[in-house]
């Protein structure tokens, strides 16, 4: 019996084929501005990012090309092509990157959102002990086509942690991510996901006192959508939407998902009643 | 009298868990309502005045239009305030 294997027009098919890279130039400017090491731009259907040794250049249905300019470490490279290059190919073919990392319950994908440093790898790493596949770390993207539920792309599966996370979830760190952002490649115990679900729940980090998941309901859905992440303004600047579809979309999104806060401290001492606390209520956030 | 309209122009907006959620053009900013205040912008229709507003929401809440009064056009002059009504 042949292999299951996504279907030539899907979006996982679409994403793998134009993230494949291939040696080459990269332009040196974009719009007629350039682009210096350490920024990258967004014009039209094109992205470029240099950094100090490698630089990527990505056209929609050209595909991907990376130049590497200077002696540098090649986990540097996959830290930004797993990040920025990635949220910017998914925005420049309609896709929607979200700051998150995710897990599935329940046949669906809850997602854990907050600023760098909320903790949202080292909880999906948690969880997936639990029993609760990972689906993506720190960039989930959507599939907003169409007017019918907002399906989520399986991402990435080599989770980034800090040293002191990874022993918290008890996962063997496997290697160093880059010198300059010393965490750790882990992968998550308990599986994973390759198949696309749709968005059931949305959960903001938050550190707090006392464990509590409070609803995010109405506007404050909306409010709470708007994110100043990079991954945000890479698709706001390739769907160049107007404020009034930017706000229709981020309604219909809104009108989908459960959201809620989750608040927790963040000893270490209190990670796993965290765990247990959030894993309980979880599959509540997934129920029809 | 003169009706009150929505300006509709100058907004957008959505309904989401039992809130309506509207959203000013000129600079992103949110307004939620909810409870009494989606009834009174619901019977913003074009049509109605100040009063029959009152009247109209009085009457969805079983209560005299004195006793809502106050409420109703305070909650208005804050809409007319936003720039998202006239009236």
């Amino acid at each position: 019996m042949a292999a299951a294997a996504p279907c030539a027009h899907s979006p996982i098919a679409l994403m793998s084929r134009e993230m494949t890279l291939r040696p080459g130039p990269v332009p040196q400017d974009l719009g007629g501005r350039p682009v210096l090491p350490g920024q990258h731009r967004l014009e039209g259907d094109s992205y470029v990012l240099r950094a100090s040794h490698v630089a990527f250049h990505y056209r929609r249905g050209e595909g991907l090309v990376v130049e590497r300019t200077g002696a540098g470490p090649d986990d540097a490279e996959e830290l930004l092509l797993h990040g920025s290059v990635y949220a910017a190919v998914a925005s420049l073919n309609g896709f929607m990157p979200l700051h998150a990392s995710a897990i599935a319950a329940g046949g669906a994908v809850v997602a854990f959102t907050g600023p760098s440093g909320a903790g949202k790898s080292t909880l999906v790493a948690g969880l997936a002990r639990l029993g609760f596949p990972l689906f993506c770390d720190d960039t989930l993207v959507l599939d907003i086509a169409g007017p019918g539920p907002v399906r989520c792309l399986p991402g990435h599966k080599r989770m980034k942690l800090w040293l002191d996370a990874a022993e918290l979830v008890g996962a063997p760190p496997q290697g160093l991510v880059s010198a300059d952002y010393p965490k750790y490649y882990v992968t998550a115990t308990g599986g994973d996901v390759a198949e696309i679900l749709s968005l059931a729940g949305l959960v903001f980090l938050e550190e707090g006192a006392a464990q509590q998941l409070v609803p995010v309901t109405g506007g404050e859905k909306i409010a709470r959508f708007d994110d100043d992440h990079y991954t945000r303004a890479l698709f706001d600047q390739a769907t160049r939407h107007t404020a009034a579809e930017r706000f229709a979309l981020h309604a219909r999104i809104a009108a989908q998902v459960r959201m809620a806060r989750f608040v927790r401290p963040l000893r270490r001492e209190d990670f796993d009643d965290s765990l247990r606390f959030l894993a309980a209520r979880l599959l509540d956030m997934v129920a029809p | 009298m003169t009706a009150v309209a929505k300006l509709a122009n100058s907004f957008v907006e959505t309904s989401i868990d039992a809130e309506v959620v509207l959203m000013r053009l000129s600079d992103g900013d949110f307004f939620s309502l909810d409870g009494t205040a989606v009834a009174v912008w619901q019977a913003i229709d074009g049509d109605r005045d100040r009063a029959e507003i009152v009247a109209a929401v009085g009457e969805q809440f079983g209560e005299a239009a004195g006793v809502v009064a106050a409420d109703v056009n305070a909650f208005l002059d804050e809409l007319a305030a936003a720039g998202v009504i006239a009236g």
